[in-house]
């Protein structure tokens, strides 16, 4: 068509011409766990340094992970390890994980799971949960009330951290059946709102007045907390490092968004959302 | 002069015109075709199974699409048991018993609506509707206030407007004279409603439910926000309710999840994905088809575009 | 009159006034929630600055600035097809009713497509086989395609409204078809295109499904610099994501203004659509 040809032309021409710097941005895929962080230091690198940086959350973890193998996100963010069907999948892609941090994973309840006694549960419990065993909170300490289970969405970084503490050394977890949430928040909203309900969500986001974090039984049977010395420390099992990934060696743009979450002023926004810094993890 | 209505030569609105059309036309088909050809690996891989199969599980490659199927059937069902009765009750108001003034004003709050945009009515999905299912049913024990019924009340609202108008359009083409003619030998206006406009307006509503249904079958955003999202939700009994307010899992939400960005890189997933927007376009397909054979009826094979000149 | 004839006669309108009042509370309680949350947000530094923290703080300029980016590339692109097939459906089909049965059924069947599947096929075509990445453009196409079917339709009912004499009366003038396109058909009916686009622009505003996959990121997009890995920033995903991703009660108080924002958008144009489409309604029904 004449006309439309024409009417795109024109787009095109007013759209090239309206930008001082053509640079191609930086993209950005990933976690949302890591995505307040990335998004605050993006913002400040575009103000400072006139970086463009587009940010999406898409997908979550292996959303990210997924993007950088297809070569549709320059830099991924991760809140799990890469793990071995990543690398089978994109086998020609050089993943080069950087860790920005470290995040727990907690067992998060509804209030009245809370407020009816229950503080810790171990892995076999969870478990028992998980597939399902397990379906009222009287079995393992709480009050009686059936135990509504919100699972992750595949690819949530949060899913892999809890399947690998709770089935370690088997390469996939068994299957199982229940609601899904995705993000933090959504995950937050809908269990606070569901009686009985238990999830797994990033320690930070319990804020304690809507989600309660529980702490996991260990095998000596004393309760280990998710706070900072322990996750430090390795006590606490379920804590995943917080990753940006670049495909190769991180170079231009990339390079000085790592420089600046590894400096002083990208780990204080890596503490300003709850996560540990690197310092404190040594 | 002579007029040149009929000239042969070549007319380049003429052909322009042509080629517009037709360059839509090829467009469409090409999306169409490549769609199919997109979805055979995974109907090579399971077959028939896509449809049949009740459990989908991407990472051992099980595509089984018919809880999801159900899922759609079920909430779009819901939607329609409750919005046909209120879009006919709210269009014979508007169409029968209201003068041109209150008549203006109600449907245009009504179609206020269909202005909401879908993301807008997730939100309030979010936020209301699955607290006042939750506690609304509560003698049900319900496992969340994510379910079924309550993507079905979401929708039910979300294409109340658009059945109301249509039904409201269908009733207003009986002649007047009818009506009239009714009230001459002794019936009360709700009787000519009855008895001599809803029948004749028949086809019209029908089709009608059948739009409202189509637009049911792919809204995606507001279901995905409230239905659960949990495959394999298929009830043992096909009658049993549990179902409806238990969580489930949609074509379109489905869809519109992050399966669809996981799907990307390989190549089954990516077509069992493809196979379940095939599956859906079939399914509103048929729902317009429907729609369009019964509009036709009722305007009794004369072409809308000449009778409407004046 | 017996006492069952009077009992229908004081239902069926009371009945039907319930129906219509319940649609209307459902509009009054939604309208009533956006303002009620959302109306705090917004002030002019949220309408013309950026996001920053991840939505928590800023307004949404990006996002209202990348959807009418999107809105007006749609437009670019229906408008041409629109215009072709409603004066090949009015002026050239006239002649032949199957043909115009056809057009009529492929408009009817494009309309009813599910945002859904318009993403998917966007994500097939213009991220896997033409590699664009996340473009603004392969938004704005997608958008253009779905409201085509709005443009068309409302074009052709106030191209049908044409009196038939203006047509006699400039054939027997002597004017060529092509002379009476321009002449006549048009300039009588450019309200009709009009009306459409607004009612497009309106349908095209809200919709979040079709930029789910190609077009639109959470942050960092300010304006297009190319095709390629463009993307922009939209006000119906930006509450989608904010929807499932608030992170404290700052976030969510611009959610509910970014709502409010994208409801208005769409209600501006659809109000403005509104009297030329009473018009057109009233006068052409028979009653």
């Amino acid at each position: 068509m004449k006309t439309n040809a024409a009417t795109l032309g024109l787009v095109l021409a007013v759209a090239f011409s309206t930008s001082a710097l053509a640079q191609q941005a930086l993209r950005i895929t990933g976690s949302t766990t890591i995505n307040p962080v990335v998004s605050e230091a993006a913002e400040t690198l575009r103000k400072e340094n006139g970086l463009a940086i587009t940010i999406d959350t898409a997908g979550g973890s292996t959303g990210g992970v997924n993007a950088l193998g297809d070569g549709r996100a320059d830099v991924g963010m991760s809140s799990r390890s890469l793990n071995d069907s990543d690398r089978e999948k994109f086998p020609g892609v050089d993943f080069r994980p950087v860790s920005i941090g470290r995040d727990a994973v907690s067992m998060v309840v509804h209030r009245d799971v809370w407020e009816g006694g229950l503080r810790a549960l171990s892995a076999e419990q969870i478990r028992g949960i998980y597939e399902g065993s397990i379906k009222n909170w009287n079995e393992v300490g709480g009050p009686d009330l059936r135990i509504v289970f919100f699972n992750r969405e595949p690819g949530r970084g949060e899913w892999e951290v809890l399947t690998k503490f709770l089935y370690p050394g088997e390469k996939t977890a068994p299957r199982t059946n229940h609601a899904m949430v995705g993000s933090n928040e959504e995950t937050r909203q809908k269990t606070a709102t569901t009686r009985g309900a238990i999830t797994f969500l990033s320690t930070p986001w319990a804020d304690s007045k809507s989600v309660f974090a529980l702490g996991i039984r260990n095998d000596a049977d004393s309760v280990i907390e998710a706070t900072g010395p322990n996750i430090a420390s390795g006590s606490y099992p379920m804590s995943r490092p917080l990753f940006v990934i670049t495909n190769g060696e991180p170079s231009g743009a990339a390079k000085v968004l790592i420089d600046y979450l590894l400096s002083d002023a990208g780990q204080a926004l890596v503490a300003k959302h709850g996560y540990l810094k690197l310092a404190d993890l040594e | 002069m002579a007029p040149c209505a009929k000239s042969f030569r070549p007319q380049w609105i003429l052909w322009s015109c042509t080629f517009g059309v037709a360059v839509t036309l090829a467009t469409l088909l090409a999306a169409l075709l490549m769609l199919v050809w997109q979805s055979l690996p995974v109907f090579a891989h399971s077959g028939v199974g896509l449809l049949t199969g009740t459990d989908w599980y991407y990472p051992e490659q099980i595509f089984g699409a018919l809880a999801m199927i159900y899922g759609t059937a079920v909430v779009s069902l819901v939607a329609l048991v409750l919005a046909v009765p209120l879009a006919l009750g709210a269009a014979v108001l508007s169409a029968e018993y209201l003068p041109p003034g209150p008549r203006l004003a109600v449907k245009s709050g009504i179609e206020m609506l269909a202005g909401v945009p879908s993301v807008v009515y997730g939100l309030i999905g979010v936020l209301f509707l699955r607290e006042w299912v939750y506690k609304g049913l509560e003698p049900f024990d319900p496992i969340s206030g994510d379910s079924l019924l309550t993507a079905g009340l979401l929708l039910a609202v979300m294409i109340l407007p658009t059945i109301t108008t249509l039904c409201d359009d269908a009733l207003r083409s009986v002649p007047a004279a009818q009506r009239a003619a009714a009230r001459g030998l002794g019936l009360t206006r709700a009787e000519a409603v009855l008895h001599i406009a809803l029948p004749q307006a028949a086809p019209g509503i029908l089709a009608a439910a059948l739009l409202g249904l189509g637009r049911a079958l792919g809204e995606t955003v507001a279901v995905f926000l409230v239905v659960g999202r949990q495959d394999g939700q298929l009830p043992g009994n096909p009658f049993s309710l549990t179902a409806w307010i238990s969580p489930g899992q949609t074509l379109t939400s489905k869809l519109g999840g992050p399966e669809t960005h996981i799907a990307f890189g390989d190549p089954l997933h990516w077509s069992a994905m493809i196979g379940l927007a095939l599956l859906l376009l079939l399914f509103v397909g048929v729902c317009l088809a429907a729609a369009w054979g019964l509009e036709r009826m009722m305007r009794r094979n004369t072409d809308p575009v000449a009778e409407a000149t004046p | 009159m017996t006492a069952s004839r009077r009992l229908i006669r004081f239902l069926l309108p009371s009945i039907a006034a319930l129906c219509a009042m319940f649609a209307l509370t459902a509009v009054i309680f939604i309208l009533g929630v956006l303002l009620v949350r959302g109306l705090g947000s917004i002030d002019w530094a949220f309408l013309t600055s950026d996001t920053r923290s991840a939505g928590a703080e800023g307004g949404i300029l990006y996002q209202i600035l990348g959807t009418l980016i999107l809105i007006a590339t749609a437009l670019a692109v229906a408008a041409p097809p629109a215009l072709a097939i409603g004066l090949t459906r009015v002026v050239f089909l006239r002649s032949r009713p199957r043909a115009a049965r056809v057009v009529d059924a492929l408009l009817h069947a494009l309309n009813g497509i599910p945002s859904i599947v318009f993403g998917i096929l966007g994500l097939l075509i213009f991220l896997k086989f033409f590699d664009w990445g996340k473009s603004w453009l392969a938004g704005g196409i997608l958008l253009g395609v779905m409201i085509l079917p709005t443009l068309t339709v409302s074009l052709v009912e106030r191209l049908a409204a044409v009196p038939r004499k203006y047509i006699e009366a400039a054939v027997g003038l002597g004017l060529t078809r092509e002379q009476i396109i321009t002449a006549v058909w048009l300039p009588q009916s450019w309200s009709g295109l009009l009306t459409g686009s607004l009612l497009g622009l309106a349908r095209a505003a809200g919709e979040t499904a079709p930029i789910l996959f190609v077009t639109a990121v959470f942050s960092g997009a300010t304006l297009p610099t190319g095709i390629r890995d463009n993307p922009v920033l939209a006000l119906p995903y930006h509450v989608f994501v904010l929807a499932q991703d608030s992170f404290n009660d700052d976030a969510r108080a611009n959610l509910w203004g970014a709502a409010l924002v994208l409801v208005l958008l769409v209600a501006c144009f659809n109000l403005a659509a509104l009297p030329l489409r009473l018009n057109l309604h009233e006068e052409s029904r028979h009653v």
